[in-house]
């Protein structure tokens, strides 16, 4: 059963077009992540499906419901803020029954689901305490516990992470990846961060400018970014762009590469998508973990090593090709110092061809 | 200013210059409020009349001004007018901004409307009010001359009435006040409050009775402080709309001490009623002061 779909959703503000055209399916008990820079409209998108805003065009269904004139109480949703939007003079316990009390729950009931999610989220020692007397991890923590209370079929998560500490953060993304296997409710979750993207999503909707750039699972996300711009805004570091032209030796559609004076033509992968286009401009897209460092000549290029960065389990290092600056994810064993050569042989199985004028991706 | 740890280089004027700043504010302050604060209590215990004199009288003075019908009937008013101005200012306030909170359009035309009879002295309210009011010349007037000649409005020269029109014209001149305070407190509560509440269910009264309002509990105070302060103090806007009457049907303590202090040559009797003002504004703003200094330490 299809859980949310978003069938052609546009969103203007007067004469500004916030959203333009928005279609997403999910099935019931997926991870869907809303991924995009700021200001690209998931806010805007995820107020839509909450009903605290109208769509100017299109159509939002809930569950089995079309759900454009259902008031937002009674679409069966819950909705956690980034900045948490509990309400300040109430205690903990009081900000989770709000909600109760507003639908009319019984007083016993109230009371048993309040135990439960504390449990839950291990709170009780809170329930007593008003927002201003909580951490911000504190807060984040009610603030989901106010959204479980509800049992919905679709959770709203509107950055909730972003407001924390980096290692807070990190803590708090698995516990709502726990949380999200146990009760296996269908989640929608707006983020900036890719890394978030990517380590919680079972689909992910990368969006720029109101515009879906790519649905698709994290996985096709990463190996198979649609356009240049989903190639580098997932993955970090981002991946390497390399302008070349298409060019054809022994009857095989590749690209030239050049360093220190060097260069070496490489076969491309799904050459076929590719007929007819040699001579043609285009950018190669590598991720730095698609180098490795070899000693033979065959299939490497000499590359003078700029700058190290080690992050522990790997180095990146930082060279060029093609006159372009691009940075390779090796092992600490094989990072040469700055100054120093080394051989880099990119894994050309994965490579992505974007066009560099459409920046569309060709193969 | 002078803690141990200063370094050693900031000399002798870096040390005394706030000090020598802030002397002359310092001594006026003394002199003319603390000190007069004083003199005027010393006043009330003496007999003066025309001119201050030093005859200790005891509590001559206070025991004739709690004999006296007038200073009765000004208490009774300071009580009509400050209930009804205080309740009345902060009801049309606080609804107006809730009214102006809901992104209508032209908002910042009708705030402006709203708040400039703030910039309007209490003696421009209280004369053009005087002149709306007054029945042969303004509202009355202008009703008999539409046909209604039926109508009349003569709140302002009826004795039992006319402190209501103060009351009128005084919430006519703070409403607005009271609004745009409580509108930038509106602002300030986040948004997504609201929108969390409204997928909770409540509707917008309960949002803002349940929610919204309880969290505006400090600028409900300090508007509750600025208003009596006004309240208690208003002198200006009696003396321009009503001066007083007809009679002293509509004096408050401050007109009745004006005009036992400096017209009607009752030095001593003045004194003693403003005492008794000062006593009454002592005793709310020093629990409030006390309650504010003592968060602010918490904090
Ligand atoms: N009520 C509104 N009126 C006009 N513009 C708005 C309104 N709400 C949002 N916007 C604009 O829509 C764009 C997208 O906002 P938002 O959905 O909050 O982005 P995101 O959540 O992706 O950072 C922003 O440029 C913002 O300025
Ligand atoms: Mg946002």
């Amino acid at each position: 059963m299809g859980a949310l779909a978003i069938k052609n959703v546009t969103k203007s503000f007067g004469d500004t077009h916030i959203l333009k055209g928005i279609d997403i399916e999910i099935d019931s008990g997926q991870f869907l992540i809303l991924v995009g820079p700021s200001g690209c409209g998931k806010s805007t998108l995820m107020n839509i499906i909450a009903g605290l805003e109208a769509p100017t065009t299109g159509e939002v269904h809930i569950g089995d419901r079309m759900v454009n004139n259902i008031a937002p109480k009674d679409r069966d949703i819950a909705m956690v803020f980034q900045s948490y939007a509990l309400y300040p003079t109430m205690n903990v316990r009081q900000n989770i029954a709000f909600g109760m009390e507003t639908r009319g729950v019984p007083k016993k009931e109230q009371e048993e689901i309040i135990a439960r999610v504390a449990k839950m989220l291990q709170m009780d020692h809170l329930l007593d305490r008003k927002p201003s007397q909580l951490s911000g991890g504190q807060r984040q923590r009610v603030a989901m516990g106010r959204a479980l209370a509800r049992d919905p079929i679709l959770f709203l998560f509107d950055e909730p992470l972003s407001n924390l500490d980096a290692k807070l953060r990190v803590e708090m993304r698995t516990e709502i990846k726990q949380l999200h296997h146990r009760l296996k409710t269908t989640i929608v979750y707006v983020t900036h961060d890719q890394i978030e993207a990517m380590t919680l999503g079972d689909k992910i909707a990368v969006m720029k400018d109101g515009v879906i750039q790519q649905f698709g699972s994290p996985q096709e996300i990463y190996e198979q970014p649609a356009n240049l711009f989903v190639a580098s805004f997932i993955g970090s570091p981002s991946m390497n762009f390399i302008p070349c032209h298409l060019a054809e030796q022994a009857g095989q559609i590749g690209v030239s590469l050049q360093s220190e004076g060097e260069a070496r033509f490489v076969p491309l992968p799904n050459a076929a998508k590719l007929a007819g286009q040699v001579g043609k401009k285009v950018i190669l897209g590598l991720r730095p973990e698609q180098f490795d460092a070899v000693e033979n000549s065959e299939n490497s290029l000499a590359c003078k090593v700029h700058l190290t960065e080690p992050t522990g389990p790997d180095t990146m290092v930082l060279t060029q090709l093609n006159g372009i600056e691009i940075c390779a994810r090796l092992h600490p064993r094989d990072a040469k110092g700055p100054g120093e050569t080394v051989r880099l042989k990119p894994d050309m199985t994965k490579a992505v061809v974007f066009d560099a004028e459409t920046e569309t991706r060709l193969a | 200013m002078s803690s141990p740890t200063q370094p050693a280089q900031y000399g002798f004027a870096e040390r005394w210059l706030p000090r020598l700043v802030l002397a002359p504010s310092f001594l006026l302050t003394l002199i003319f409020i603390y000190g007069f604060i004083t003199w005027n209590g010393y006043l009330s215990f003496t007999s003066s009349r025309l001119l201050p004199s030093f005859n200790w009288a005891g509590l001559t003075q206070y025991h004739a001004l709690f004999a006296l019908e007038r200073w009765w009937v000004a208490v009774k008013n300071l009580f009509i007018f400050g209930g009804l101005f205080i309740g009345g200012a902060m009801a049309i306030g606080i609804a107006l901004a809730i009214l102006l909170d809901q992104k209508i359009r032209a908002e910042g035309a009708l705030r402006t409307i709203y708040l400039y009879p703030m910039a309007l002295s209490f003696i421009v309210t209280g004369t053009a009010w005087k002149w709306m009011l007054n029945p042969g010349l303004g509202l009355e007037k202008l009703m008999h001359d539409w046909g209604f000649t039926n109508f009349t409005f003569d709140w302002l020269v009826n004795s039992d009435m006319s402190i209501y029109t103060v009351v009128i014209a005084g919430l006519w001149q703070s409403s607005g006040f009271v609004m745009a305070l409580f509108l930038a407190g509106l602002r300030g509560i986040d948004d997504s409050i609201i929108k969390a509440a409204q997928i909770d269910g409540a509707s917008l009264p309960r949002i803002y009775w349940k929610i919204i309002l309880p969290a505006l509990r400090p600028v409900f105070f300090s508007t509750l402080m600025i208003l009596s302060h006004i309240a208690i103090k208003s002198f200006d806007l009696v003396v321009a709309l009503t001066g007083g009457g007809p009679g002293f049907a509509s004096d408050v303590p401050a007109t009745f001490m004006y005009a036992m202090a400096f017209t009607r040559g009752q030095m001593g009797l003045g004194a003693a009623s403003a005492t008794m003002m000062l006593m009454t504004v002592a005793a709310m703003v020093v629990p409030y002061l006390y309650s504010e200094l003592r968060r602010s330490r918490n904090a």
